[in-house]
């Protein structure tokens, strides 16, 4: 029986046109957890959506500006280091963070 | 209709032309089977075979042909299996009576589902468990891509309900990023699949995909189910 241990998901709501440093927001938070050496972080793409500035997230004929959510699960000491920096990354967007039980499998 | 999980198939052999109160035994077992409710039988005709009798019978040899062996099928639970045998074990007066344990993997009607008064389609706010299910795109489980692997084993234990989305980008223990890249045909992004259930069938799902993940992470924490609607419409 495998055991699952306590930890944290981390959550960050942005857009795909964020930018921070000269690149896009969500590379550079990517970066920037490998940097912390963060267990792990996935990027998804919504297909539409809005957020707090009420504007609409759809994609254009010639641009796009679509919703990005960033997903992160590490122990909660590892989260605590992180969200600092995040925090400071974003300008605007959405942090949640829950409480979850975690298995990492590696045969 | 049959309900998923262990249950009896009982074989009997026949031979075509036995008799039971002038009518062919098999049609008098069928019509016994289906007045007693038994879920289905099926009676086959065998092409070849030999009994008790140590007769070939082949449909080779014209006086033979009408002696062709007929195996009568089917399978219910334990309780109407015992119900049924003695009836049958007095009705087969000529042939051989098997009864196996079988397991129901399946048991599918069409037509019924939609006639059938549905259970209620809403389920209220409830407590459940979200499990999330990361790994690669180009991860394989017996030469199909894993997510659909285990998009198809959830579907077989009735779970209720799951999701795949594809990352754009990430990384994981592995070390190594997992994005798109315009030169790479190989793609192997990452892949979430969110599942919500109740905690004791979502245990069950996590077990199964634990043994199917080779690399990868399982995520489980508690969420509110606000509201469950199931989109079949009533026919009425």
């Amino acid at each position: 029986m495998p055991t699952y241990q306590p930890a944290k998901l981390l959550r960050l709501h942005i857009a795909e046109s964020d930018r921070f440093g000269g690149k896009a927001l969500h590379e550079s938070i990517l970066e920037k957890c490998r940097e912390l050496k963060i267990a792990g972080a996935t990027v998804f793409r919504g297909l539409e959506g809005y957020g707090e500035t009420a504007e609409i997230h759809r994609p254009h004929l010639l641009s796009r500006d679509l919703p990005i959510v960033v997903q992160i699960v590490d122990t909660a000491e590892n989260i605590e280091r992180l969200l600092p920096v995040v925090e400071g990354m974003l300008e605007k967007g959405l942090i949640a963070i829950s409480a979850v039980s975690a298995l990492r499998i590696h045969k | 209709m049959l309900s998923k999980g262990v249950a009896k198939k009982v074989m009997i052999y026949l031979n075509e032309d036995t008799q039971h109160h002038l009518t062919p035994l098999y049609e008098s077992i069928l019509t016994y089977l289906m007045h007693k409710g038994v879920a289905g039988a099926t009676a086959t005709r065998a092409f070849a075979g030999f009994g008790a009798h140590a007769v070939l019978h082949t449909p080779k040899m014209e006086a033979l042909a009408e002696h062709l062996p007929i195996r009568v099928e089917f399978i219910d639970s334990a309780e109407k299996v015992e119900e049924v045998l003695p009836t049958l074990y007095d009705m087969v007066t000529d042939g051989l009576i098997e009864v196996q344990d079988t397991r129901i993997v399946k048991a599918a009607m069409k037509e019924k589902r939609q006639s059938e008064s549905k259970p209620p389609r809403t389920r209220e706010a409830a407590k459940a468990k979200l499990m999330q299910i990361f790994f690669g795109e180009a991860d394989r489980w017996h030469d199909e891509p894993l997510y659909d692997a285990i998009l198809k084993q959830l579907r077989m234990m009735e779970i209720a309900g799951a999701t795949v989305y594809r990352g754009i980008d990430g990384y994981g223990a592995k070390g190594h990023s997992h994005k798109k890249s315009f030169f790479h045909i190989s793609r192997d992004l990452p892949v979430m699949i969110s599942v919500i259930e109740s905690e004791e069938k979502l245990n069950q799902a996590a077990s199964a995909v634990e043994g199917m993940l080779e690399d990868g992470l399982i995520v489980i924490s508690d969420v509110d189910v606000v509201r469950l609607v199931h989109a079949n419409l009533p026919t009425s």
